[in-house]
């Protein structure tokens, strides 16, 4: 029942058309946030794969209990990104949640938004 | 200091709230830019970690995708002296509300949590006095809105304009 509560670090909010060679999230360790449709699911190897327009993502279920997966539905997942030997990322994942029902334009304007507050504030603060 | 947000429930996006200006003074005091005293906070985000301790506390992380807030909901009510001097049965009812907002609290879930600004080893956490977990999927995208609209159009204007906008604000969606 009970996990960790020590400080977690929060998953930063990514598109996985942004999550390749040169961002800085994609990174070994890195705590990210991830959204998409589900393609693939196997229940062997707990792997699942998300996909978002042409850019598509593995995802490593392992530590989620409670949470069905339904292909074509739309997921949203927080845990740290593994960069295999071949280059290919995995995110392991923490948390994850059904979102169908998520407005998807809205979703990606807000963060836009919420990213620019962000630079603003951090400005700001620093003045 | 401006104290007219004291006693309203600020809605901060995480980062803000985790760079609160803290007073060194015991208990310590909270300020929004070194302008705005506040006491208290409402966040929103998906439940990270959490460490149930039954009796004692439910100990909990939203990550609103701007950083991790850290939530205290206190269990404690049959063991504190300040319930000792209440009346037993509040007590008691006061203790079933806050087990059945624990037992909502789930990782991966999204929980809108309210209650007091306090610091915990030099970190600010929210000691909570009320928490509910959002069906609506939109729910964490709508609160990044809100916090956006509140800090440009009421949180960093002056009292007397901020009284006329506070109408605009659905600041008590869950009173």
């Amino acid at each position: 029942m009970a996990s960790s509560g020590s400080a977690v670090e929060s998953g930063a909010p990514v598109s996985l058309k942004d999550l390749r060679p040169p961002s800085p999230l994609f990174a070994d360790g890195a705590s990210l946030r991830v959204l998409g449709k589900l393609q693939e699911y196997s229940v062997e190897t707990t792997v699942a794969i998300i996909v978002d327009r042409d850019a598509s993502l593995k995802i490593d279920t392992q530590h989620l209990r409670d949470l069905s997966f339904r292909v074509g539905s739309i997921y949203q997942f927080i845990g740290e990104l593994r960069i295999q030997p071949d280059n290919e990322a995995l995110l392991q994942a923490r948390v994850g949640r059904n979102v169908d029902g998520l407005d998807l334009d809205l979703y990606h304007q807000s963060l836009q938004l919420v990213r620019q507050f962000q630079v603003e504030r951090t400005r700001y603060r620093s003045t | 200091m401006d104290k007219s947000l004291f006693l309203v429930h600020v809605k901060l996006l995480a980062f803000d709230l985790l760079s609160l200006a803290q007073s060194p003074t015991n208990p310590p005091t909270f300020s929004l830019d070194h302008r705005f005293s506040i006491s208290r906070a409402e966040a929103l985000g998906v439940v990270v970690s959490r460490e149930h301790k039954p009796g004692r506390f439910l100990k909990f992380a939203v990550d609103d995708g701007t950083g991790c807030v850290p939530c205290v909901l206190w269990l404690n009510h049959a063991t504190s002296p300040y319930f000792a001097r209440q009346r037993p049965q509040g007590v008691r009812q006061i203790a079933e509300v806050a087990n059945g907002q624990a037992s909502l609290v789930k990782l991966g879930s999204v929980a809108r949590v309210r209650g007091r600004i306090t610091s915990y080893r030099g970190e600010v956490q929210i000691t909570v006095s009320r928490v509910v977990v959002e069906r609506d999927p939109n729910a964490e995208v709508l609160h990044w809105l809100d916090c956006l609209k509140l800090a440009r159009r009421v949180y960093g204007k002056p009292t007397t304009m901020r009284n006329t906008l506070h109408g605009l604000c659905p600041m008590d969606k869950m009173t």
